[in-house]
């Protein structure tokens, strides 16, 4: 096969100021980031550029139960590889306080394209801003900053690590920096969808599938937009009519608690369609069991709110069973096997 | 056919070389310092912790003064700019804070009065006037690992967890305001993007940084409030978000005035 390579390559030349004593220390790599073919260009925070030291760090990161107050609770207790980096629970108690959170563990997907907001809500801007929230959230990782650098620090891989990484010293802004890091490279984008629009080996859909196909693109594409299958952005779906509950600092009112625009309200932010047959169940609280629910949801069971969104008919696309069927069968070619089996995206 | 992008950041951060011989560079004469102090007011009164203050047919008594002067630039009486490098700055009148749970278990933040900021390697000139933001500028808000001046989220000035946004609070005062037999226990706080003010300021004289040893600006509390029902809305947050706006409008438009220059 023939290999088309397009180099879009820019710098990171940091270079401070000219010292007497020249630096022996390598420069961190930049991380080359491979956008996949059929996919749009992501961009990137250039505060926070990619090296393969600052990945490598997230990513221990990542698997270590130190992030936590218990030292019992990492990032991947509730971001499974297996599962597309979510957890298979509606709501966990996986937390230090083991306490039921109020909101699923959304999976990890395409992070590197997500730019509109993280958290169900949005309520943080960017990856970095957004670990904070997880390692010090009581019932999640309860993790006090001050006492996680000290432990760290008493981690001579991690000493040298952030080193590399950042030639800085550990400190809270470089964890959640390179934990941001790791996971912009949890790129999804081998499953047999992809290798059907790139004309690859393997990429056979069925007529059903691709019937399937068809009909996501014409009911679900104005929120499961374009290769992504998400617009990043929020949307009232439907699941509830009333959100007049402000009771946990608006926690059932969605992107309104964050916005406080009423335009918002009930509006929760769009999940990827990409591995959705492996990051059951389904909505900002799991209430969905099975993706066939939420299939049915669609097809009749709309809560009609004056924030409804508009591309949403009030009684539901009204999808018979072949089209149930085929859109489930076409949802089952964005499972991405080499994703959740990528050695390089493992517990280290 | 398999076509890979493949493509990296950049990042080009160019400091300056101590023994830069670029003849065109302008080099300033002498380098200045100074100090540029915030003077919280309560009108005519100086401003206090635990004290009594009238105001217009109400009494305030507060138990916490806190904002972030951002940005600071200083403009020569040929309106050239020079901004202040890093310069992210918490003025605050505190008493102990108890910020335990936000992201440590037990954690004092130890009371401080802080009203100026020290500057140095001002270029030399006239300056006549100084600009400034209250709060955080956006890239710095919404982005809690940017390191830059006194931004940290260890103080009590942010909101890392699940209550507005992952963002910094541009200013925040609290206590107790009664009028008659009404009273209430208030916390005005503003923060978000589009609270974010900036506020110039002439001097009444040019000003040498090289002779004065420092400006004088004054925060007037009574124009911070002025106009907010505390007592209707004890409680200014994101979720008020008309008195916020109004609040954080009255910061960037009145309440900074010029004092005086100190010779």
């Amino acid at each position: 096969m023939k290999i088309n390579f397009s180099y879009s390559i820019l710098l990171s030349l940091i270079l401070t100021a000219c010292s007497k004593k020249e630096s022996v220390d390598p420069e961190p790599q930049i991380y080359q980031f491979a956008v996949p073919a059929n996919f749009p260009r992501p961009v990137f925070d250039i505060e926070n550029a990619m090296t393969r030291e600052g990945i490598e760090l997230g990513r221990m990161l990542f698997y270590d139960v130190r992030l936590s107050g218990n030292n019992k609770v990492s990032c991947a207790s509730c971001h499974d590889q297996k599962l597309a980096f979510s957890d298979g629970k509606a709501l966990s108690n996986a937390g230090v306080s083991g306490t039921i959170l109020h909101r699923h563990a959304p999976a990890l997907v395409n992070l590197a394209w997500a730019n509109n907001g993280f958290f169900w809500d949005g309520g943080a801007t960017n990856l970095e801003s957004q670990a904070f929230g997880p390692l010090t959230a009581s019932d999640e990782m309860h993790q006090d900053l001050f006492e996680l650098v000290d432990e760290l620090n008493a981690v001579p891989e991690y000493v040298k690590q952030f080193d590399l990484a950042f030639k800085d010293q550990i400190s809270s802004q470089n964890i959640v920096k390179a934990l941001a890091q790791f996971q912009r490279t949890l790129v999804s984008a081998n499953s047999r969808y992809d290798k059907f629009k790139r004309n690859e080996a393997g990429g056979n859909l069925s007529s059903m599938e691709l019937r399937g196909l068809e009909l996501v693109r014409q009911k679900c594409q104005s929120c499961h937009t374009g290769e992504l299958f998400t617009d990043n952005a929020y949307h009232n779906n439907g699941i509830d009519a009333d959100f007049s509950n402000d009771q946990s600092e608006g926690l059932f009112q969605g992107r309104f608690r964050i916005s406080y625009n009423p335009a918002d309200m009930g509006s929760f932010k769009t999940p990827t369609l990409r591995n959705a047959a492996l990051t059951a169940p389904y909505m900002h609280d799991g209430r969905f069991t099975k993706l066939e629910d939420v299939i049915d949801h669609y097809s009749g069971e709309i809560k009609v709110s004056p924030t409804l969104d508009k591309t949403i008919p009030t009684n539901g696309f009204q999808f018979n069973p072949d089209e149930k069927k085929a859109i489930m069968a076409f949802l089952n070619t964005l499972t991405d096997e080499e994703f959740v089996t990528n050695r390089e995206l493992s517990r280290p | 056919m398999k076509r890979i992008f493949i493509f990296a950041i950049a990042a080009l951060i160019f400091t300056s070389c101590d023994n830069n011989d670029d003849s065109t560079e302008i080099q300033p004469v002498e380098n200045a310092k100074t100090t540029i102090t915030f003077d919280a007011r309560v009108g005519n009164a100086d401003f206090a912790l635990n004290k009594d203050f009238t105001i217009g047919t109400r009494t305030y008594n507060f138990s916490k003064l806190r904002y972030w002067v951002s940005n600071v630039t200083l403009i020569d009486s040929k309106g050239a700019e020079y901004l202040i490098p890093d310069s992210y700055y918490l003025m605050e009148e505190v008493g102990d804070l108890n910020l335990s749970g936000t992201i440590s278990d037990k954690l004092t933040y130890p009371a401080r009065k802080r009203e100026s900021i020290d500057v140095e390697d001002i270029p030399a000139g006239e300056y006549k006037s100084i600009k400034f933001s209250i709060g955080v500028d956006s890239k710095h808000n919404d982005n809690l690992s940017l390191q830059s001046g006194e931004l940290s989220i260890a103080n009590g000035m942010s909101n890392i967890a699940w209550m507005w946004h992952t963002s910094y609070i541009f200013s925040s005062v609290a206590g107790i305001v009664k009028e008659g037999t009404t009273s209430a226990d208030f916390l005005a706080e503003t923060g978000l993007n589009a609270n974010y003010k900036t506020v110039s300021i002439d001097f009444a004289a040019p000003v040498n940084f090289s002779t004065a040893k420092g400006v004088v600006l004054n925060l007037d509390v009574t124009k911070i409030v002025d106009g907010i029902d505390l007592i209707k809305t004890p409680k200014v947050n994101a979720a008020q978000a008309e008195v916020m706006s109004a609040l954080a409008t009255n910061y960037g438009s009145k309440a900074m005035t010029f004092g005086s220059i100190a010779n």
